[in-house]
């Protein structure tokens, strides 16, 4: 009885907590259902009078919404296979490898990815500006894969680590080369940390702001985040479209997010919550 | 990890050169980026603050520390640096205690707890710029649904002009960061309570111990490496926030929201000095040089390396 209590007033809590950190997807799924007329009503209501789907088909049109769809697309992509490229062999390097140095880079890689891009933003745009890739998709493709790089190279290192060292000397031994035993051996079994990988340089590239805010000018090179920016922006924001435009732009983001939550908070808390 | 290395057997593997140069070879590509994009901006930020810059952020002059002396001696630098500690520390307290509170109840063995915990994460899981749009509509006075519902539940009678007003902007700002920062805190807290072993808290039940007792005394011991590290990297991520800040009100209105990181941007990006700006992003490089030493110092402890 004194148990069931106990659990009752969790649940309300739970409830209470719920509700107040949604609020304001409530407010995105309730704006993103009326028109403009409802939007801008006052004093405001929560339920539309009635479900107002036009919005979603009317951004497509009267926004470049899938332009800044595919330009997000590029960039998170590009970054994210680059990132693959040069973090997988760094990774196995650090994992596998005995060289001098070995614990000092883990360090710096450790404390690389903690720091602000804000800090080196006034010299990238300066490096972007010489090399003449201001306002280019390039360009971010480069810094997004740079500021994730640390933090991907580390997680990767932790799952070269536990694979056991025997499985791949078995490979060796029976006269794979290096090369082939990290490609049909290693890499197969470490998947569940190369997709964890992927999928988090993917969402820090399509969530990226402040470098696309610098880097581009041209409306059409703009990403999603910068491009919804673009319309907050405006003498009066089509509020309903902003919201629509939203949820097509973050859900995809938070699927891939919750496929990973557990690995991410393991990699960036490392041996404190392994018990 | 490294034990794995140790215990490694002895033996000839056939491969084209020896073990580090191989190392060397992987890691290349890796170091040879963060060098040209990482490493080599930080040195030229450095080389920036001791300049005197044109509109366009070439190094003209060189003046030693003179902008570093001109920031100092201005009133607005240290506003916005205390500002910057202020913002850090009520929104990393914010986030632990809530965080921990809400890890607390989500340990708790309840029907719809993994759906409640997916809820949960939803703040963090969704991007932080279009977050902080959304947040901009949800607090507008006159049709936003904030002010509306805290109307109508009579929880507030007559809710502020958020965006509109230094302390009320302040606040509001630093509400979306705790907001954004709340599931991690909650979610690396529940992995800790879930590692602590049941058996402790019997053993307490069996002694007689309180909730409060068992709490205090099992619970928040065994939760202080990753309070430590959890934290750590809060300090992090909250000085470091730009999006929030940037995208509600600019640090607006008159600089009143500005934290160090916005205010660099400003000073570059809107105002064009860059040498003052440079000047500003060595303070917040050694600042966050700091915490990120401690944070890995203490992640390299926790993983025994």
């Amino acid at each position: 009885m004194k148990q069931n209590k106990g659990k009752f007033v969790v649940c309300f809590l739970i409830i209470v907590i719920l509700l107040v950190l949604l609020f304001p997807f409530f407010v995105t799924l309730s704006t993103a259902f009326k028109p403009l007329k409802e939007v801008y009503a006052s004093p405001p209501h929560w339920i539309p009078y009635r479900l107002w789907w036009r919005n979603f088909s009317d951004v497509w049109t009267k926004y470049p919404l899938a332009q800044y769809f595919i330009n997000s697309f590029i960039i998170a992509s590009g970054a994210t296979l680059l990132n693959m490229v040069i973090c997988i062999p760094a990774a196995y390097a650090v994992a596998r490898l005995k060289f001098v140095g070995r614990k000092f880079l883990l360090f710096s890689f450790l404390v690389v990815q903690m720091f602000s891009p804000i800090i080196v933003v006034i010299s990238l745009f300066k490096i972007f500006a010489r090399l003449g890739m201001i306002d280019t998709l390039s360009s971010l493709v480069i810094v997004n894969t740079v500021f994730t790089l640390a933090f991907s190279i580390w997680m990767l290192n932790g799952y070269f680590s536990t694979i056991p060292m025997e499985i791949e000397e078995a490979a060796l031994i029976d006269g794979c080369t290096r090369l082939k035993t990290i490609i049909h051996v290693t890499l197969p079994i470490a998947m569940p940390g190369v997709v964890t990988t992927l999928i988090y340089t993917f969402i820090w590239a399509w969530n990226e702001f402040m470098f696309a805010l610098t880097l581009i000018n041209t409306a059409a090179k703009k990403p999603l985040t910068l491009g919804l920016y673009d319309l907050v922006g405006r003498w009066e924001v089509q509020w309903q479209y902003l919201t629509a435009a939203s949820l097509f732009a973050v859900t995809p983001v938070i699927v891939l997010f919750i496929l990973i939550e557990k690995q991410l908070v393991r990699g960036l808390a490392g041996g404190a919550i392994k018990g | 990890m490294d034990k794995n290395l140790a215990s490694r057997p002895k033996v000839k593997v056939a491969f084209w050169t020896t073990e580090s140069t191989l190392a060397y070879l992987l890691l290349l590509p890796a170091i040879a980026v963060l060098i040209a994009f990482m490493l080599y901006p930080i040195v030229y930020v450095f080389l920036t603050s001791l300049y005197k810059t044109n509109r366009i952020g070439n190094l003209v002059e060189f003046i030693e520390t003179d902008n570093f002396k001109t920031l100092f001696s201005r009133r607005e630098f240290w506003e916005v640096t205390i500002r910057s500690v202020i913002w850090t520390v009520l929104a990393v307290s914010a986030k632990t205690l809530v965080g921990l509170t809400i890890a607390l109840l989500l340990n708790v063995d309840f029907k719809g707890r993994k759906l409640a915990r997916t809820l949960v994460i939803l703040p963090w899981a969704s991007s932080v710029p279009i977050s902080a749009m959304l947040w901009q509509w949800t607090y507008n006075y006159d049709f936003g649904l904030l002010n509306y519902t805290l109307k109508i539940t009579g929880l507030w009678k007559h809710p502020p002009h958020w965006l509109g007003y230094p302390l009320s902007a302040f606040v509001a700002n630093l509400y979306v960061d705790i907001w954004i920062g709340i599931p991690f805190m909650a979610l690396v807290f529940l992995a800790g309570l879930q590692s602590v072993p049941p058996n402790l808290y019997e053993a307490a039940e069996a002694d007689g111990a309180s909730l409060w007792q068992k709490f205090y005394h099992i619970t928040l011991p065994l939760l202080k490496p990753v309070l430590l590290i959890a934290t750590l990297l809060s300090c992090l991520w909250t000085f470091n926030d730009f999006n929030v800040i940037y995208i509600l009100t600019r640090g607006g209105p008159v600089n009143s929201t500005d934290i160090l990181i916005t205010f660099i941007y400003k000073y570059a990006f809107s105002f064009l000095k860059f040498g003052p700006a440079a000047a500003m992003a060595v303070v917040a490089f050694a600042i966050l040089l700091i915490l990120s030493l401690l944070y890995a110092w203490f992640y390299f402890k926790s993983e025994r390396y």
